[in-house]
């Protein structure tokens, strides 16, 4: 929102300096982005009066011209503008400054006194573009000095042009967003309104705004409204003005404009624009002879019309979209943009007036749907006030007749619904200092407070003065707590105090999850391994690449690239998506880990049945570059860090390959990439919980993997924190004997052990079986697994006998059960 | 065509030798005779062009021969501490091992306020629109929804309306507030902040992720105001920064709050001296906040006129790059283990 300090002091004193002032727009009002030093742009542009004007002796199209600049004798200076001539108002630019129009520019254009075909020109007189104030190139501005102009400044020779018409101003920015509940800050005005607010001082609307108006009537032209869906279009106003004469605004309008940021384009848009500027409140004109039936009509669109709209664009509308229509057709997007079909033209004699407010929430729909944002479109969507709306048009038509002539061709409809607003926003507000104090932590008095808001025309009244009446732009100001806002603000944030809350000694609550997930962190980390994060989007090529379903995945639909257009099935994917890089990357190798959510489209939440259920899961991917990679095969190594963070049992290990996944489609999508025969499954109570193991051949292509990689992912619910089962130190020597079974190459290694273990289970002497060596020869379908049994009594230190006699009890057993070979 | 002949031949041999066996298609001889075909006159063309992708075939059917038979799988024991014929396993070095610099912070952050008595709690990837929004004061079709590019789903939730991957963490706090209502009754505070990813429909740069975290905090108790807000968030970046600072609110505009407020602190790394980290400003503007509005609190009905509490959001990213000067935000999800390690 750019306001002009010119503008806002109009209305109210500033007696702060330009950086005190944003020192406390910021703190008090909203975020200043910019603050623009209009006067700098202008400030030799100096206002002259041609006192000669003849021929270039050299040059047909150029003019040798003396000039009056105040500064006590003629200058000469060489024009080529069609319409220089003797007697006329200029703007001179003298040698040394800069074109305004380029003044922002890489490398402003600075005027020097030079010759032009044998004349020196002293700088140059300057054209509405030049100056940054028009498109017209044409020919020089001319200055009419007995124009109205909102200044008293006299026009003669040597005036600064930006003194006259109110350039030498200072534009400062402020953050739209701030003003999202605010529709009374998208005008001049209401800012205006504010800066006397913060400064602590009164304000007073001009009567135009505030005061209740009488409309003339007038005749001539008819015109008839037809609102056909009054809940979306609360209020229309509309007068047709005939014998208008369409022509440039008067030139402190048109730097009024620029001085807002808008572009002078005729008398009759120039002066919607700049009421719209200054209160926030959109206005259109439409030439009353396109719109063939004197009817104004408000609906719905239908489906599949079209309409064709200033700017030039032809769009198609469906009945979302609301029309202001000649009673049949559409000739404008309401509270959009109006229609080229009826757009006011040089020609145009007699115009129709509308001031009408518009949902919000039907033109930002509409806004958005079709990718169309302007100054009404801003305005609208925030909930413009109607109750304006009398105002705005009757300065509206009296600024029409004032600068394009012409007068009242029909009587002012207004067509109102008003109901539902006034009872939302005009009620009254209990004034309880109580209240705002004890949400401010401040103790201001009831006169302070009402001062305050007295100053921003609230008013205060009732028996006990203990009720606010908001203005009736504010349509922010609802409840109590606005008020509270309003007070603090106008108060000034800044001052307080700051108090800590009290609490009891309870302590918080402990996140177990949290603890579990900073452990697994801490022992994946101490393990060598390292944690990234990947984004929960994923390509469709990541997926298909793992061998997962796309058609599983919950899908974005306005994704800005299809690499973010799926949520991800599992972490596995995004880990091998940064195997290569890094190993292109020179690590030869390395372990990384990702603890982050996982979704399955369809699957949801039980808690909440409306939202898709999340698992929270581990990922790890292990892989060595080729040529370091170590012996053996990459799935012993993803074991072994799944054993970092989690103790699992044999039993719940499963190969993949004879896990029936049949019925189990999530089961499926998260060991798709894991390769069946060098895989397993992790099971708790018959459910799957994870996979480690090795990836498909077709996998590692896709993902451009070495040789050595493997893996894990697995749900957080299997990670635990270990519970501890003490067993006491024995006071007798231990005795090893380290045995050797020759078993078949099926044969796992765990119904090994699980067998010795069954075997050696005695009441009073402890029984430890760790692996030695896992043997197996290139031929033959036998391995050799020999194992280290470590026997304490917690009674006497056992004999040799005792420990035969217990190793053969486990050699026995495994034998018979296994088909074992004792070797 | 004794030269396709001798080609061949030539090729077939060299098929022996290969380790990866489809290089055997790149080979430029192929690539030669393939060329050729259009230099052959007329008669000829026709012969040698078929000639010429015989061999193509040929190899092609070597190549897929050879593809299966590697595709042959030794199933191994899942159940095994290590391979057969190998010993037990070693890890890799403790020295290479790190944590993601934005979890590590994450933890520090964690810490400081569970210290002052916050819960902490987790945030969703995938939520609807009336705990994003509605339930905080956003009403649907409204312009301030505008102001988060929010990523939407294909799939949409029983109203009708699409899923979306929050924009804020807020989307917990209607939430958190039930979740933790009963500690009023028992005249306990409810004080929460949730530290989680949050997502924003944005293109990458530099400074912009569309992937990042935040950490959300709501704090409601009898006769809590704006100043305590100030206090609590002025008192978490001291013991953060380990440093007395000066801190500073601006007016700002959040449906969810009421009052709302932009939050900056004095710069902790030149003390308002000015400079790189806080772009010569002396503040630093850090986070948005504000008083939970009654709307809110009633969505979680909780009494809006006996209870008041605060809530604030503020970015770890951002955080964490000023901590370290990390120079460019894409870093954090690329991976990439240069940057890992150093953590």
């Amino acid at each position: 929102m750019k306001v002009s300090l010119n503008t806002v002091k109009q209305y109210t004193d500033v007696d702060i300096s330009v950086d005190e002032l944003v020192t406390k727009i910021n703190a008090q009002l909203g975020g200043v982005e910019a603050v623009i030093d209009l006067g700098a742009r202008y400030e030799k542009a100096t206002i002259a009066k041609i006192v000669k004007c003849e021929k270039h002796p050299n040059a047909d199209k150029l003019s040798v011209c003396e000039i009056d600049a105040g500064t006590g004798e003629n200058i000469q200076v060489v024009c080529g503008a069609p319409n220089v001539r003797e007697g006329l108002f200029v703007v001179w630019l003298p040698p040394g400054s800069t074109v305004p129009a380029s003044f922002a520019d890489k490398a402003p254009f600075v005027l020097e006194a030079r010759e032009l075909r044998g004349v020196v020109s002293n700088g140059m007189l300057a054209s509405a573009k030049e100056l940054g104030i028009g498109e017209s190139h044409d020919g020089i501005l001319e200055i009419d000095p007995n124009e109205w102009k909102p200044s008293d400044v006299e026009i003669k020779p040597g005036t600064s042009f930006a003194r006259a018409y109110g350039l030498d101003d200072t534009i400062i920015d402020i953050e739209n967003k701030m003003f999202t509940h605010r529709p009374d800050l998208f005008g001049q005005l209401g800012v205006a309104r504010e800066i006397a607010g913060i400064q602590h001082k009164q304000f007073t609307s001009p009567d135009w705004y505030k005061k209740t108006v009488e409309f003339g009537s007038g005749e001539g032209l008819k015109l008839e409204v037809r609102n056909d869906t009054p809940e979306i279009v609360p209020r229309f106003m509309a007068v047709a003005i005939k014998n208008v004469v369409v022509k440039p605004s008067p030139l402190w309008l048109q730097a009024e404009l620029v001085r807002l940021g808008s572009k002078p384009i005729s008398n009759i848009v120039d002066v919607t624009n700049y009421i719209m500027l200054l209160t926030g409140q959109p206005l259109h004109a439409y030439d009353y002879d396109k719109v063939a039936t004197g009817v104004l009509g408000a609906r719905a669109a239908k489906q599949g019309e079209t309409i064709a709209l200033l700017s030039g664009k032809t769009i198609q509308l469906d009945e979302s979209d609301m029309v202001i229509t000649d009673g049949q057709k559409s000739i404008g997007l309401a509270g959009v943009m109006g229609g080229a079909e009826t757009e006011v033209s040089a020609d145009t004699k007699n115009i129709i007036l509308e001031c009408a407010t518009f949902d919000m929430y039907t033109v930002r729909k509409t806004s958005m749907r079709h990718g169309i944002f302007t100054d009404a479109v801003t305005r609208y969507n925030k909930g413009q006030s109607p109750l304006q709306n009398p105002n705005v048009l009757h300065l509206a038509m009296q600024s029409i007749v004032d600068t394009a002539g012409g007068e009242e061709g029909s009587e002012v409809v207004d067509n109102k619904n008003l109901s539902a607003f006034e009872e939302k926003y005009t009620r009254p507000i209990t004034l309880n200092e109580t209240f705002i104090n004890s949400r401010l932590g401040l103790t201001l008095g009831h006169d302070e407070i009402r001062q305050l808001l007295e100053n921003v025309e609230c008013i205060v009244g009732g028996e006990t003065d203990s009720t606010i009446t908001p203005p009736f732009w504010r349509t922010d100001l609802e409840l109590a707590e606005d008020i509270v806002e309003e007070v603090g603000r106008l108060y000034g944030f800044d001052k307080l105090p700051h108090t800590l809350p009290r609490r009891s000694i309870k302590p918080a609550p402990r996140n177990a999850d949290r603890v579990l997930a900073q452990k697994t962190r801490d022992r994946l980390s101490r393990a060598g391994a390292n944690e990234v994060l990947t984004y929960s989007f994923v390509h469709e090529n990541i997926i298909k690449q793992a061998g997962q379903d796309s058609a599983q995945a919950s899908k974005l639909s306005n994704a800005l690239s299809p690499d973010l257009q799926y949520y991800r099935l599992s972490l596995t994917p995004s880990l091998l998506n940064k195997v290569h890089m890094n190993i292109k990357a020179g690590f030869d190798g390395f372990a990384i880990f990702e603890r982050n959510k996982v979704h399955f489209k369809g699957e949801m939440d039980p808690d909440e049945p409306n939202i898709p259920h999340e698992d929270e899961h581990i990922g790890l991917v292990i892989a060595h570059d080729d040529k370091q990679k170590p012996s053996g095969s990459p799935y012993y190594h993803a074991l072994k860090y799944l054993g970092q963070i989690t103790k699992l049992e044999a039993a719940q290990l499963v190969p993949l390959a004879s896990f029936d996944l049949a019925k189990d489609e999530w089961g499926r999508q998260l060991t798709a990439p894991y390769e069946p025969h060098r895989s397993a499954i992790i099971v708790k109570d018959d459910e799957i919980w994870g996979v480690v193991g090795e990836y498909k051949r077709s996998v590692k292509r896709a993902f451009k993997l070495p040789d050595f990689t493997a893996g894990f992912e697995v749900h957080q619910a299997i990670i635990t924190e270990p519970e501890v089962v003490y067993a006491p130190l024995s006071k007798y020597p231990g005795s090893e004997r380290d045995i050797c079974f020759q078993v078949a190459r099926s044969t796992p290694y765990a119904d090994v052990v699980r067998v010795a273990a069954e075997a050696a289970n005695h009441e009073t002497i402890d029984c430890s079986i760790q692996p030695v060596d896992i043997y197996q020869p290139d031929v033959g379908d036998t391995k050799n697994i020999t194992l280290r049994l470590t026997f304490t009594s917690q009674q006497k230190t056992l004999s040799g006998d005792e420990v035969t006699a217990l190793v053969k009890a486990v050699t026995d057993r495994v034998v018979a059960e296994l088909s074992a070979v004792v070797i | 065509m004794k030269d396709i002949a001798d080609i061949r031949e030539t090729l077939l041999q060299r098929f022996d030798t290969l380790e990866t066996k489809s290089d055997i298609l790149k080979a430029p001889e192929l690539k030669v005779m393939f060329n050729a075909i259009k230099d052959q006159s007329v008669e000829e063309r026709a012969a040698f062009g078929h000639a010429v992708n015989q061999i193509r075939v040929e190899l092609q059917a070597k190549v897929a021969s050879a593809e299966a038979a590697d595709e042959v799988i030794e199933p191994l024991d899942v159940t095994a501490p290590w391979d057969v014929n190998t010993g037990p396993i070693a890890l890799l070095s403790t020295e290479d091992g790190s944590i993601h610099p934005l979890m590590r912070e994450i933890t520090v952050l964690g810490d400081i306020f569970e210290r002052m008595g916050f819960a902490i709690e987790g945030s969703r990837e995938i939520d609807d629109q009336y705990h994003m929004f509605e339930s905080l004061n956003f009403p649907k079709g409204h312009p301030a929804r505008d102001d988060y590019d929010t990523f939407m789903t294909v799939e949409t939730d029983k109203d009708g309306e699409p899923l979306i991957a929050p924009a804020h963490t807020s989307t917990m706090q209607n939430r958190m507030l039930k979740k933790y209502k009963a500690n009023l009754v028992a005249d306990e505070p409810i004080a929460v902040v949730v530290p989680d990813r949050v997502f924003r429909n944005e293109d990458l740069d530099a400074r912009h992720e569309h992937t990042f975290y935040q950490v959300e905090g709501v704090y409601v108790a009898k006769n809590v105001h704006a100043g305590m807000l100030i206090a609590t968030l002025k008192e978490f970046l001291q013991a953060y920064y380990a440093k007395e600072l000066d801190v500073r609110v601006n007016p700002f505009y959040f449906p969810f709050t009421e009052p709302s407020f932009e939050f900056a602190l004095s710069c902790p790394f030149c003390d308002k001296k000015g400079c790189g980290i806080c772009g010569y400003e002396g503040w630093i503007e850090l986070l948005g906040c504000g008083m939970i509005h009654p709307n809110v609190l009633k969505a979680a009905d909780i009494d809006p006129t006996v209870y008041t509490g605060f809530a604030f959001g503020c970015g770890i990213d951002r955080l964490v790059m000023m901590k370290y000067g990390i120079e460019d935000v894409r870093h954090f999800h690329s991976g990439k283990l240069d940057f890992l390690r150093q953590f």
